[in-house]
């Protein structure tokens, strides 16, 4: 298998693989989106193409719910003359990257010219190693000078040569303080008071839980070492084997949370705005020791389109853009001015500390190590600690 | 035209057959022959070389063995909890069911149109800890003080058992339908009472249903991952759950290929076990004239 | 008649009544959800009753497409699944020829395959041989695992099949073909109909082999499983109880007509 296939080659190949199947009429209809030539330069480096697609989380992106349409997606069409492939097909990170490390690996282009992935995941990170993906056409970025300053350095991606913020979100603790009996503020107290035997429940996350967990030990997060890791191991494990945890969960500790089956637990600041639309009476707080703070980060995979990528990002970095983005999607936005555009159409959300926090706050948030996320025995560890 | 029927008899056989191998070979067996070359390499991701090397499989036994035996067990009873709740329903809707069998049969599967998220947040809802069923738990002692029902093996084995429900109904009821009521008749023309004639003509007919609803029950549900994912602690997490970690988190694709194998190697042999114990001729091979 | 008796006689009624009623417990909890008015994105607590949903059950965009595509491939890839399965039961059945214990090994073994690694193996398939992944290898993927499910479910009807009355129809001057047609096809339809069911159910709630092979084209359950990280909206409860009602309703209808039809007949 050749690394370098010519764009004759790919597509004649897509031809007769195509065609060895009898369904010729669904197929023309649906999905060939692969037939992109892989690993090419664009032609001409200063023009969009006819079409850019962005692959994202679904529900992550501003909606006008009469017209079904994306306002944010609608303004860049009519502006640009472009049209923009919207696929809200990125549910887990872990999962999306088993789909498209097959095509990255061979040298294929996975037919998408803007993806979306956490930092926390180590993905992004990975793929960087890995080198597979695209550098950003900075020049076509003038708005990147809106990045918030404390994500401009990240410690995976330091010059933002690869990746610029979608949406940020931070992780501490979401309790029902009538169930808890006032403030939980603690990481400490949430793992051992005997009071929320079998009420509280961790993330599969391991940098959140972990990080959470390291920063209540006097441990840094940011620089793991196998001593701040086996404590803070062994410190899960306890509450673990104790039963004060119920269950390592993804984002559905939210129900148990909002019918009370569980007091508090590791939350993410998203999840508890619209738990709180319904449940006012649930609190987040960032716990003493600090909390975690995790990047959804714009990404262009390799094949995709750098300039027409780039284009689009920074159509997201107008402060007007984003702060239509932002009032619908109410995670952290990393454009600075969303909020005083929002203060005038939607002042509770411009307000609300979980969608813009303050500098104060954000001074207490941590990014987990970048190199500790793909360390494979930590890794293993975690897995054990989660039961797998 | 029925001479040339009779001539080509040997070849119908293959004829009828071949267009479902055919499938199964190309989209399965292929793959499966690059999953095998995989459970014998070794290394780290993105990089991994052939080895033969056999530790993989020996490695996941003696590592993971409480999964392997949880995954049999959890599967093993919520099997035979779906056969004890689906052969009466199986059996009413064949013999009574009247015109409205297929409604009934619809009615079975139901629950699959709606995604088994939604589902299994209906079941948190019912079966929340201070939810009605709950609490009448604790009113009559079944449940402790400071029981639940959610997050436990007895929450983890219901959701397995429901959501394949519809495995077993549906091969019962295709089974039991094809017993001739004039049998059962015969039956009690011969002074048996409704238990014995049950029990020594209506239940061996349908055999060949309960073997295969037991089968495509069980066989799925030894591999399931998401219902311990949703409903239980780390300590019901079954062999799936691993070989999901495996593969998607710490993208070890020869341990996950590994472990794969021995799963179905497992599940195999259980289904020879059991195949053999209820006589496999009658079951497969068929009324041969 | 005494009380006792009376038990006797409808405890089997009774029975399938409660099995009937703990498969549709928590299916009435979701199609109560679908009346919910939550404030925030997620339909876990009840919070007051609208119209709503109900009158804008496609208020999410992506959600219609995505239902779409689900409902088709569950409808082409249950009909070919059956056919292909159909035959193979009916080879495996009724003839003895070499090889037919491979193949019911073969039938057996991709039920035992973890729906992860079988969902991998089947993408790293269609890249080696550049299939564009959509819905064509959707609808493969799903023919794939529903073919076993068939095989298994006809199987158990075509044994206790009595071939006497296909006998007797020879016996009469029918052909093979003709016997088939008008006399077999016809008594295990039942068990043709349920496997289909069956395929059309697990194709529907299919989520991790689709997702490795679907490419850019969204399912049912990938959107919901997918939006469940940030909203668990009630049009998907509407959706879910929609399609159900709509099968339901039509399979009503014809059941009606029959019997209509089977009064005027009389």
């Amino acid at each position: 298998m050749s690394d370098r296939l010519t764009r004759q080659d790919f597509l004649r190949r897509t031809a007769v693989g195509g065609s060895m199947l009898a369904f010729p009429g669904l197929l023309a209809a649906r999905g060939a989106a692969a037939t992109r030539a892989p690993f090419i330069a664009s032609a001409a480096r200063d023009t969009l193409p006819k079409t850019i697609v962005f692959s994202n989380w679904p529900l992550y992106i501003d909606v006008n719910n009469k017209k079904k349409t994306h306002p944010s997606l609608q303004q860049f069409e009519a502006h640009y003359h472009v049209n923009v492939q919207y696929i809200e097909d990125i549910n887990d990170n872990n999962s999306f990257f088993g789909k498209i490390e097959g095509p990255l690996s061979q040298g294929q282009s996975v037919g998408r010219d803007v993806i979306v992935m956490t930092d926390s995941s180590g993905l992004p990170q990975r793929m960087i190693e890995l080198g597979w993906l695209e550098k950003l056409d900075k020049s076509a970025i003038p708005n990147i000078k809106n990045l918030q300053p404390t994500q401009r350095h990240p410690n995976w991606d330091p010059n933002r040569d690869y990746s610029l913020p979608w949406q940020s979100g931070m992780t501490g603790i979401g309790y029902d303080p009538k169930k808890v009996g006032g403030t939980l503020d603690s990481v400490t107290e949430l793992l051992t008071n005997p009071k929320f035997k079998g009420k509280v429940t961790l993330l599969t996350e391991m940098a959140d839980t972990m990080g959470l967990v390291m920063l209540a030990n006097g441990d840094n997060p940011s620089h793991v070492t196998d001593a701040s890791w086996s404590r803070a191991v062994a410190t899960v494990k306890k509450a673990v084997s104790s039963g004060q945890i119920r269950q390592f969960t993804g984002n559905d500790y939210a129900p148990l949370l909002a019918k009370g089956d569980v007091w508090a637990c590791f939350a993410w600041s998203g999840d508890m705005v619209q738990l709180q639309a319904d449940h006012p009476g649930l609190k987040w707080t960032m716990p003493k020791t600090g909390s975690m703070i995790w990047t959804d980060n714009m990404l262009i995979p390799k094949g995709g389109n750098v300039y027409g990528a780039s284009v689009l990002m920074n159509w997201f970095y107008r402060p007007d853009i984003a702060a239509e983005v932002e009032d619908y999607v109410n995670y952290i936005c990393p454009v600075v001015g969303a909020s005083t555009v929002l203060a005038k159409t939607d002042p509770a959300v411009a307000h609300n500390p979980l969608i813009f926090p303050t500098s104060a706050m954000l001074a207490k948030t941590h990014a987990f190590d970048g190199k500790a996320l793909n360390n494979q025995k930590y890794k293993q560890d975690f897995q054990h600690l989660i039961g797998a | 035209m029925g001479r040339f029927f009779h001539r080509s008899r040997w070849a119908t056989p293959y004829a009828l057959l071949t267009p479902g191998t055919a499938w199964l070979l190309v989209f399965f067996v292929v793959p499966m022959y690059y999953l095998a070359k995989m459970s014998l390499e070794q290394g780290l991701f993105p990089i991994f070389s052939f080895g033969w090397a056999w530790h993989n499989f020996s490695d996941a036994v003696t590592e993971f063995k409480p999964q392997f035996l949880r995954s049999i067990e959890y599967a093993g009873i919520a099997t035979a909890i779906a056969l004890l709740i689906s052969y009466p329903l199986a059996y009413w809707i064949a013999f009574r069911g009247g015109r409205w069998k297929n409604l009934f049969l619809l009615l079975v599967i139901a629950p699959f149109f709606v995604t088994y998220l939604i589902r299994t947040l209906a079941w948190e809802t019912i079966l929340a800890d201070d939810g009605v069923v709950v609490r009448v738990l604790k009113d009559v002692h079944v449940l402790g003080a400071d029981g639940r029902l959610l997050a436990t093996s007895a929450a983890v084995i219901a959701g397995i058992t429901y959501n394949f429900l519809p495995f077993m109904v549906l091969p019962l009821y295709v089974s039991l339908e094809q017993v001739d009521p004039r049998l059962i008749e015969a039956a009690s023309d011969l002074y048996a009472n409704s238990a014995v004639s049950f029990a020594r003509v209506t239940l061996p007919l349908s055999l060949p249903g309960v073997f295969a609803g037991v089968l495509l029950t069980f066989i799925p549900a030894a591999g399931d991952f998401i219902n311990a994912q949703l409903l239980g602690t780390p300590q019901q997490y079954m062999i799936g759950n691993v070989i999901q970690s495996q593969f998607l988190e710490l993208r070890d694709y020869p341990t996950a290929a590994a472990l794969s194998f021995v799963l179905m190697g497992a599940i195999l042999v259980l289904v020879l076990i059991f195949a053999r114990a209820l006589g496999t001729d009658r079951l497969t091979a068929g009324a041969a004239a | 008649m005494s009380a006792w008796r009376f038990v006797r006689r409808h405890v089997l009624d009774a029975y399938a009544l409660l099995a009937l009623l703990y498969l549709f417990v928590p299916i009435s909890v979701v199609v109560a959800f679908s009346f919910n008015n939550p404030l925030g994105r997620f339909n876990y607590t009840w919070q007051g009753f609208t119209f709503k949903n109900w009158a804008h059950p496609f208020g999410y965009p992506g959600l219609s497409g995505a239902i779409k595509v689900s409902i088709e491939i569950a409808i082409f890839s249950s009909i070919v699944a059956t056919i292909l399965g159909t035959l193979i039961a009916l080879a495996l059945v009724r003839y003895r020829f070499r090889g037919s214990g491979s193949l019911n090994l073969l039938i057996f073994v991709p039920m035992t395959t973890p729906e992860i690694v079988m969902g991998a193996s089947l993408l790293t398939l269609f890249l080696n041989w550049k299939i564009p992944q959509g819905f064509g290898t959707i609808l493969i993927a799903h023919i794939l695992f529903n073919i076993s499910y068939v095989v298994v479910t006809v199987r158990a009807r075509l044994v206790g099949f009595d071939r006497h009355l296909e006998e007797a129809a020879m016996d009469l001057g029918a052909n093979e073909l003709v016997t088939f047609v008008r006399v077999t096809l016809p008594l295990i339809a039942p068990g043709i109909f349920a496997a289909g069911l069956l395929a059309f159910a697990l194709s529907i709630d299919d989520f991790v082999i689709t997702y490795f092979n679907a490419g850019t084209t969204i399912t049912f359950p990938l959107f919901v499983w997918g939006a469940a990280r940030v909203a668990v909206p009630p049009q998907i409860n509407v959706i879910g109880t929609a399609i159900f009602g709509l099968a339901v309703g039509g399979m009503l209808v014809n059941v009606l007509l029959q019997n209509r039809r089977a009064k005027a007949a009389t």
